[in-house]
C-alpha cells in the first residue's frame, strides 16, 4: 500500500503536509472575495496565517485539561482524513474519520461549562447529522460508477465523474456550505463574526487551542474541496477549477443568504442531498445498463 | 521584526464593551466596520469573546456597577492585550465625571493604553487609536520576545 | 475432555449453580459458586471452540426430561397468566400447550436425527454467552448487594435473582447447540421465563406490568415456534434444522422460516415488538446487561443467521432486511428524544439488532460477515455500557443523562468505562463501526430499489446514532471546576473486575480486529458465504473497500500522544467560562444579574421534543413495523 521507495508516494504525502496551508490560503481568499463582494477592501490573503500565529503566542487560558488534547485531535484526525484521501483509500473510512475529528471538537466544546459552547456543540452535532448521510450517498454514487469505494478507483476509470454524476456534484454545494460554516447554515459558529451564541462552539477556545481548531478547519475545507476535485480526476487542473467554482458559489450564497435555523439546515441538506443523489443513482444505473 | 510580533500587529482582534455610553461612540465603532471605513483590512475583527480578543475597546464612563464587569472582561482576556478608551466619557468621564454614580474615566478601573477623545469619536480617529495601540503592542511584543 | 462432558459443563453446570444459589441464600456461597461457574464456563467454551464442530446425541432420557420440563414451564406460564389476569398470556400459552400436547400424546413423538449439533456459529455464540454473561453475573454480586441495601430489604432475595441469571446462561447455551426445533423452542421459552422472572424481580407494580408485557410478547414468538414445528412436521418433513436447511425452497419451507423469523423479531424486540424491551429497563441493571443487550436478545439474530443460507434470494430475506433497517432508523431517531440512560441503551440495542437483521437479510457473503461482526462487538460494548450505567445509577441515584454532568470528576473509573463503551459503539477504529462499514458495503449488492430504501434508512439511523451518543458523551465529559475533588472512586472488586475485563476485551478485539475476523467471524460462516470479507495484514478488505486497521490505531495513538505533548509544553491555566458579564467567584456557571443577584447559566439537554415526538413516532413505528412483517408473510404465502 505505501511503498517508501517509489517517488509517487511522496506526492500525496506532500499534499497532506500542505493541506492546512492550502486551506489557510483558501480562507484568506474567502475573506478577500467576501470583502470585495461587500464593496470593501478586505484583509490580505495571508491574514489567516497571521491570525493563527498570533493565537499561538497568546497566554494560554483553558476551559479544562482535556480541551487542548481534543483540539489537537480535531486537527490530527482532519489531517488523517486528508491522508486517506491523498493516498486513495476508502471514501467511507475517510468520512468516518472526519466524524471522529468532529466528535473531538464537539466533546472539547462540551467540556467547558459555558452555555454558549454547550449549545454551539449541540448545534454542531446537528450540522454533522445533516452532511454525513449526503456525503455517504455521494460515495455510494461514485462507487456505482467506479465499482469500488476506494478513491484510487476514481483515478483508475479513464472518464471524469462530472458528466455522469452532475446532480451529485450539485449536492456537494449544501455540503460545502455547511462544512465551511457559511450562511445560511452557519448555526454552530460563523467565520470570525460573533453571533447570538457569542462564538458558538468556538467560544471557550483561546490562544493555541483556537489555533489548533483553525488548523483543523483549514484542513477540513481543503479536504472537502479536494474531494470535489475528484469529479474530474483525469485532469486535476479541471478538477481544481471545479472545486474553486463551487468555492465561489458557496461565497456568493453566503453573502446573499441570512442565517437560518438548524431545522432549515437539516431539511434543506437532506432534501436536496437525498433527492439529487438518489435521482443521479437511478439515472446512472439506467444509463449504465442501457449502454 | 520577528514573526510573532508581526502577526500580533497584523491581527488585532477586538472586544467592544459599552460601559454606560449613550451609544454614540458605539455607533461610530460599528460604522468603522462598515465598507466605508473597513477596519477588517487591517485584520481587525470584532470578536465578541474576551478569551479570543487582543484589544478591548471601551466606551462610556466607568461606574460603580459596571466596574466589576469591566474588570472581569479585562481579566478574561489573555496577554498580550491593550485597552483603548473611545470617546470623552471613557477617557475622563466627560460631563459625567462629577456624577455620584460614575467613577470617571475607564482608567479608574483598568489600565488604558490609548485614549481616543471625541464626542462622539469619529471612525477615522478610532482607527488611528487602534493603530497607536498596535505600535504599543509591537513594543511590548518585541520586549517579550527578547526575553524582557 | 469428551464432548458430552463439555456440553454438560456449558449447559447443565450453570443450571446446577443456579439451583445451589437458590437454595443457599448466602453471599459467600454465591460468590464461590459464581466464581467457579465463570471459570468453568469460559474454560469449557474455549475448549469446545478449539475442538470445532460436532454432532451429539444425548441419552434418550433427556428427550423425556425436556418434554416434562416444557409442560411444567407452559403450565407455569398459564398460572402466571391467571395470577396477573392477563388474557393474552393465557391465550398464547394455551396456543402452545394444546398443540404440543396433541403432538406428543396423539401424534407420537417426532424423531430428530441429531438433537444437538455444534458448529462454529454456535461455538461463537457460546463464547459470547460464557464470557460476557459470566462477567455480568460477577458484576451482579456487587450490584445486587447495593441494590438491596438501597431498597432496605430485610431478607435478601438474591437467591432468586442469581438462580434465574444462571439459568439463563444455561438456557442460552442449550439454545445455540440445539438442532431439533423442539429443543430450540424449549430453551427459547426458558429464556422467556428467565426474562419474565427477572424483570418482575423487584415486585413493584411497574415491574410486574412490564414483566407480563414481556411475557406475552415473547410467548407470541413461542406460538410462532409451535406453528413452525407444525408446518415442519406436516408439510416439510421434519423439525431438524440441519435437514430443513438442506431442503429445497418450497413455499411450505419458506412459511416455516417466516414464522421462525417472526419469533426472532419478538425475541430481539424489533418493531412492532419493541415495547417489551423498553419496559424491561425497570429491572435491575444486570438483567438489562445480560438479557436485554448482550445475550438473550442475541437469540433472535442467531436464529435468523442460522436460517439465512436457506432463504437466500427470497423476498422473505428482503423482508427481514427491511424490518431490521426500519427498526434501526426509527430507534436511532427515538433515542434522540430519550432522557433516561437505560432507555437510550435500550433503543440502541434494538437498533443494532435491527442492523444485524438487515445484514443477515441482505444474505450475501459480505452481509453475513458484517452481521456476525456487529453481533460480536455489540455484545461486548453494550454489556460494558449497561454495567457502567448501573454503577452510575447506584451512585448518582438518577437515570437521567442530564444528571450525569461532572461524572468524569466524581467517578473517573466508571466514566472512563462508559466513554470507552460509547466511542466503541460508533467511532472508528472500533469493531462496531467496522461492522457498519461492512454493512454499507454489503448494501451495494442488493437490488436497486430495495437497496436505496435500505441505505437511506441506515444512513438516517447512523447519523442519529452519532448525535445521541456524542450528546451523551458531552454530558459525561463536562468538567465543572467547582468539583475538583480528586478523591478516589470507591469501587467494589466485582465492579472493577467485570468492567475492566470488558474494557480490555473491547480494546484487544478492536485493535486486533483482523485476528477476530479471521479467527472468529469467518469460521462461523456457512461454507458458501466465504469470500466477502477478509483480513489482510494492515487492513480489512471487502470487494468494494478497504478498512485500514493497525496503521489507523498507530495514527490515533500518535495523535493522542502529540496532543498530550503540546498540552504539556504550552500548558495553560483553567479559567471560568465567558458568561457575558460578571462571573461569580468560585462558581463557574453563575453570573451576577440585576441588584447583584446570582443567576446560574443552566443549559438543559437537547432532546428535540418538538421535532421528534416519541409517542407519535412509537405509534407510527408500531404500525409500519406490523405492516412490514405482514407484507413479509404475504409474499411468502402468496
Amino acid at each position: 500500500m505505501v511503498d517508501l521507495l517509489n517517488l509517487n508516494t511522496y506526492v500525496p504525502a506532500l499534499f497532506v503536509v500542505l493541506a492546512p496551508v492550502i486551506g489557510g490560503l483558501l480562507m484568506g481568499i474567502d475573506r478577500k472575495l467576501t470583502a470585495r463582494m461587500q464593496s470593501r477592501i478586505g484583509p490580505p490573503i495571508l491574514q489567516p496565517f497571521y491570525d493563527a500565529i498570533k493565537l499561538w503566542g497568546k497566554q494560554p487560558f483553558l476551559a479544562s485539561g482535556l480541551q487542548p488534547i481534543l483540539a489537537f485531535g480535531y486537527f490530527g484526525f482532519s489531517v488523517a482524513a486528508y491522508a486517506l484521501l491523498a493516498f486513495g483509500q476508502d471514501i467511507l473510512l475517510m468520512i468516518f474519520t472526519i466524524a471522529v475529528a468532529d466528535v473531538c471538537l464537539i466533546v472539547a466544546s462540551f467540556n467547558s461549562k459555558s452555555p454558549y459552547s454547550n449549545i454551539g456543540a449541540k448545534r454542531e452535532l446537528l450540522v454533522m447529522m445533516s452532511y454525513e448521510p449526503v456525503m455517504i450517498l455521494a460515495a455510494l454514487n461514485i462507487s456505482i460508477m467506479t465499482g469500488t469505494f476506494m478513491i484510487q478507483g476514481i483515478f483508475d476509470i479513464t472518464v471524469p465523474l462530472l458528466p455522469y454524476l452532475p446532480l451529485t456534484f450539485l449536492a456537494m454545494i449544501p455540503v460545502l456550505v455547511v462544512n465551511m460554516k457559511k450562511s445560511p447554515f452557519d448555526v454552530s459558529a460563523s467565520g470570525h463574526a460573533h453571533q447570538e451564541l457569542v462564538r458558538g462552539i468556538y467560544t471557550e477556545f483561546s490562544g493555541y487551542t483556537l489555533a489548533l481548531i483553525e488548523f483543523g478547519h483549514w484542513t477540513k475545507v481543503a479536504l472537502m474541496l479536494s474531494f470535489v476535485t475528484l469529479f474530474w480526476a483525469p485532469n486535476l487542473i479541471v478538477g481544481v477549477a471545479l472545486a474553486l467554482t463551487l468555492f465561489f458559489v458557496t461565497l456568493v450564497i453566503d453573502n446573499v443568504y441570512p442565517r437560518l435555523d438548524w431545522k432549515s439546515m437539516v431539511k434543506t441538506t437532506w432534501t436536496a442531498g437525498f433527492l439529487l443523489i438518489i435521482a443521479n443513482i437511478i439515472g446512472l444505473i439506467v444509463r449504465l445498463v442501457a449502454l | 521584526m520577528r514573526t510573532m510580533t508581526k502577526a500580533r500587529i497584523k491581527s488585532p482582534w477586538v472586544l467592544h464593551f459599552d460601559c454606560g455610553s449613550c451609544n454614540g461612540c458605539d455607533i461610530e465603532i460599528l460604522a468603522a466596520q462598515t465598507p466605508r471605513f473597513d477596519i477588517e483590512r487591517f485584520g481587525i475583527v470584532n470578536i465578541g469573546d474576551p478569551k479570543q480578543a487582543d484589544v478591548l475597546l471601551v466606551t462610556g464612563p466607568a461606574n460603580k456597577r459596571n466596574q466589576r464587569v469591566l474588570r472581569n472582561l479585562y481579566d478574561q482576556m489573555p496577554a498580550p492585550k491593550t485597552v483603548i478608551a473611545i470617546g470623552e466619557c471613557a477617557c475622563s468621564g466627560a460631563i459625567f465625571h462629577n456624577c455620584p454614580n460614575t467613577l470617571g474615566g475607564v482608567d479608574k478601573v483598568i489600565p488604558v493604553d490609548v485614549y481616543v477623545p471625541g464626542c462622539a469619536a469619529r471612525p477615522e480617529q478610532i482607527i488611528d487609536g487602534i493603530m497607536l495601540a498596535l505600535q504599543k503592542l509591537e513594543k511590548i511584543s518585541e520586549c517579550q520576545e527578547e526575553g524582557g | 475432555m469428551d464432548h458430552g462432558m463439555l456440553l454438560a459443563l456449558t449447559v447443565v453446570l450453570p443450571v446446577a449453580a443456579g439451583l445451589i444459589c437458590l437454595v443457599a441464600n448466602d453471599g459467600l456461597i454465591r460468590r464461590l459458586v459464581v466464581a467457579v461457574t465463570t471459570v468453568a464456563l469460559i474454560a469449557s467454551s474455549l475448549l469446545l471452540y478449539s475442538g470445532g464442530g460436532f454432532v451429539y446425541e444425548p441419552a434418550p432420557v433427556f428427550e423425556t426430561i425436556i418434554l416434562v420440563l416444557d409442560f411444567v414451564l407452559l403450565v407455569y406460564f398459564l398460572y402466571a397468566g391467571f395470577r396477573f389476569g392477563n388474557l393474552l398470556v393465557i391465550g398464547l400459552t394455551l396456543l402452545q400447550l394444546l398443540p404440543i400436547a396433541y403432538f406428543e400424546f396423539v401424534m407420537g413423538r417426532v424423531e430428530v436425527d441429531h438433537v444437538l449439533m455444534v458448529d462454529n456459529l454456535s461455538l461463537l455464540m457460546s463464547l459470547i454467552i460464557s464470557i460476557v454473561g459470566s462477567l455480568v453475573v460477577v458484576y451482579s454480586l456487587a450490584y445486587m448487594d447495593e441494590h438491596e441495601e438501597h431498597l432496605h430489604l430485610e431478607r435478601s432475595r438474591q437467591n432468586r435473582f442469581f438462580f434465574f441469571m444462571l439459568l439463563l446462561l444455561g438456557a442460552m447455551q442449550g439454545l445455540v447447540f440445539s438442532n431439533s426445533l423442539y429443543w430450540l423452542y424449549f430453551f427459547w421459552e426458558m429464556t422467556t421465563l428467565c426474562s419474565y422472572e427477572l424483570i418482575r424481580h423487584d415486585g413493584t407494580e411497574v415491574a410486574v406490568r412490564n414483566a407480563v408485557t414481556a411475557l406475552w410478547m415473547n410467548l407470541l414468538g413461542g406460538v410462532a415456534f409451535v406453528g413452525a414445528m407444525y408446518v415442519g412436521h406436516y408439510y416439510v418433513g421434519g423439525i431438524s434444522l440441519a435437514e430443513l436447511l438442506g431442503h429445497s425452497q418450497t413455499p411450505a419451507l419458506l412459511l416455516l422460516f417466516a414464522t421462525l423469523a417472526f419469533a426472532a423479531f419478538t425475541k430481539s424486540a424489533q418493531f412492532p415488538f419493541n415495547k417489551w424491551l423498553q419496559g424491561a429497563m425497570v429491572a435491575p441493571t444486570p438483567v438489562s446487561a445480560l438479557l436485554h443487550s448482550s445475550t438473550m436478545v442475541n437469540a433472535g439474530v442467531y436464529l435468523v443467521l442460522r436460517i439465512a443460507p436457506a432463504i437466500q434470494g427470497t423476498s422473505l430475506s428482503l423482508g427481514i432486511a427491511l424490518v431490521g433497517a426500519f427498526t434501526f432508523m426509527i430507534t436511532a431517531v427515538l433515542a434522540l428524544n430519550e432522557r433516561v440512560s437505560k432507555g437510550i441503551l435500550a433503543y440502541s440495542t434494538i437498533g443494532n439488532l435491527g442492523l444485524i437483521f438487515m445484514c443477515a437479510g441482505l444474505n450475501s457473503p459480505l452481509g453475513y460477515a458484517a452481521a456476525v461482526t456487529i453481533l460480536v462487538f455489540h455484545s461486548v460494548s453494550k454489556g460494558l455500557l449497561f454495567l457502567g450505567a448501573g454503577v452510575v445509577e447506584n451512585r448518582v441515584h438518577s437515570r437521567l443523562i442530564e444528571d450525569w454532568e461532572g461524572l468524569l470528576a466524581r467517578l473517573p473509573f466508571t466514566s472512563l468505562m462508559m466513554i470507552m463503551g460509547m466511542i466503541s459503539m460508533f467511532l472508528p477504529p472500533f469493531g462496531m463501526l467496522i461492522g457498519k462499514w461492512a454493512a454499507i458495503d454489503a448494501i451495494t449488492t442488493s437490488p436497486l430499489l430495495s437497496g436505496l430504501l435500505i441505505i437511506m434508512l441506515v444512513l438516517v439511523g447512523s447519523a442519529a446514532t452519532t448525535v445521541y451518543y456524542t450528546k451523551w458523551l458531552g454530558h459525561l465529559t463536562v468538567l465543572p471546576q467547582a468539583e475538583r475533588t480528586r478523591k478516589g472512586e470507591e469501587l467494589p472488586a466485582a465492579y472493577a473486575v467485570s468492567m475492566l475485563s470488558l474494557f480490555c476485551l473491547i480494546l484487544v478485539m478492536s485493535s486486533g480486529v483482523g485476528l477476530v475476523v479471521n479467527g472468529l467471524v469467518l469460521p462461523a460462516m456457512p461454507a458458501d458465504y466465504w469470500g466477502g470479507f477478509y483480513a489482510g495484514l494492515l487492513s480489512l478488505e471487502t470487494f468494494v473497500g478497504s478498512f485500514i486497521t493497525y496503521p489507523y490505531w498507530i495514527a490515533a495513538g500518535l495523535i493522542l500522544l502529540m496532543g498530550l505533548l503540546i498540552a504539556r509544553r504550552k500548558g495553560g491555566v483553567v479559567k471560568p467560562p465567558y458568561l457575558s458579564g460578571e462571573n461569580v467567584p468560585d462558581n463557574p456557571v453563575a453570573f451576577r444579574t440585576t441588584a447583584d443577584g446570582e443567576a446560574t447559566a443552566d443549559v438543559s439537554g437537547m432532546f428535540l421534543d418538538h421535532e421528534v415526538s416519541s409517542p407519535q413516532l412509537l405509534r407510527m413505528g408500531t404500525i409500519i413495523g406490523a405492516l412490514v412483517v405482514l407484507i413479509m408473510f404475504l409474499t411468502v404465502v402468496l
